[in-house]
């Protein structure tokens, strides 16, 4: 925000490649950044992170767990629940 | 009053990633009043997402199916304080998030390592290495290949990778589940990606040793 157009120029890659993470997180316009106009490196770094996060969010849900886990949520629910009947049914019943 | 037009809520990351589900409502309902039949839709409906998710964070199967287990143990047990007030995903993956963090944490966890992966490794300066157009990955990445990069990422980065880039969690509420600062949150993301950069290109030069 505050850098003069002067300072851009003279940034060097390592001096950029510090600013990236807040770059990235500001969400800013990094195609108006005027070191990425002139270096080809940090261009490339910036396209390849930017692919990254962006194929990331495809990554979704593609692994099912076995069968076995929903038969052994069941078995303790199961158990779990009868141990709650078994506690109603010794409530003293409700006098209306 | 019972229905209502629901005020629009805020469109967070998570909801547009976790569209309302058909029949989800119904079986929530039914599943908060104790219907068993109405849970297991719920499991099948989210099964995929939550071990996705615990799979992705330990790297490890056995562990996730048991950690999946646990997750949906603990949404029988507490589904009947689920309000409504976010989207019913939203809420049973950041249980499912806790489930995880509270596993690693007994084993002692990558917690630590996200204070170690933090010391800078060189000095802070650039990559010598990043360079020349050829270095540049192909923009040809298929799943697989990103998901096995993922999984070969160090433990620290690993979770805040997961969390944030492909959960959709803020650095704030990821700073929180961690128990560290944003700043370190943020740090360990770009660390994540760069390694992941890493990963991938040698990737794409030679098959994987393994
Ligand atoms: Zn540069």
């Amino acid at each position: 925000m505050t850098t003069t157009r002067s300072d851009r120029k003279t940034m060097t890659c390592a001096e950029f490649q510090d600013r990236l993470p807040e770059l990235f997180e500001s969400h800013a316009d990094l195609s108006a950044e005027e070191h990425l106009k002139t270096c080809e490196n940090c261009a490339a770094l910036v396209r390849d992170l930017e692919y990254i996060a962006q194929q990331a969010k495809l990554l979704l849900p593609i692994h099912d767990p076995s069968p076995a886990v929903w038969d052994k949520i069941e078995n303790a629910i199961q158990t779990e629940g009868s141990g709650q009947e078994r506690a109603e049914a010794n409530r003293p019943p409700v006098r209306a | 009053m019972s229905t209502g037009q629901a005020a629009p809520k805020p469109v967070h990351q998570h909801m547009r990633r976790n569209p309302p589900i058909a029949g989800e409502a119904e079986a929530i309902q039914a599943a908060q009043g104790g219907d068993a039949r109405a849970f297991e839709t719920l499991y099948a409906l989210h099964k995929r997402r939550v071990y996705s998710l615990c799979l992705r964070m330990l790297g490890n199967v056995a562990e996730a199916e048991d950690l999946t287990q646990e997750a949906f143990l603990q949404l029988y047990r507490k589904i009947a304080t689920f309000r409504g007030d976010s989207a019913f995903s939203t809420w049973l993956h950041r249980l499912a998030v806790n489930v995880v963090l509270m596993h690693l944490r007994k084993k002692g966890l990558p917690q630590v390592s996200l204070e170690e992966t933090l010391e800078p490794s060189q000095e802070d300066g650039p990559r010598k290495d990043i360079g020349a157009r050829d270095l540049m990955l192909s923009g040809s990445i298929d799943r697989v290949t990103l998901e096995r990069a993922v999984e070969n990422l160090p433990p620290g980065y690993r979770l805040v990778f997961v969390l944030h880039d492909v959960e959709g969690y803020e650095h704030n509420e990821i700073a929180d589940m961690l128990a560290c600062s944003i700043g370190n949150s943020k740090s360990q993301l770009h660390k994540a990606r760069m390694k992941l950069r890493d990963l991938l290109r040698t990737g794409e030069r030679k098959e994987p040793a393994v």
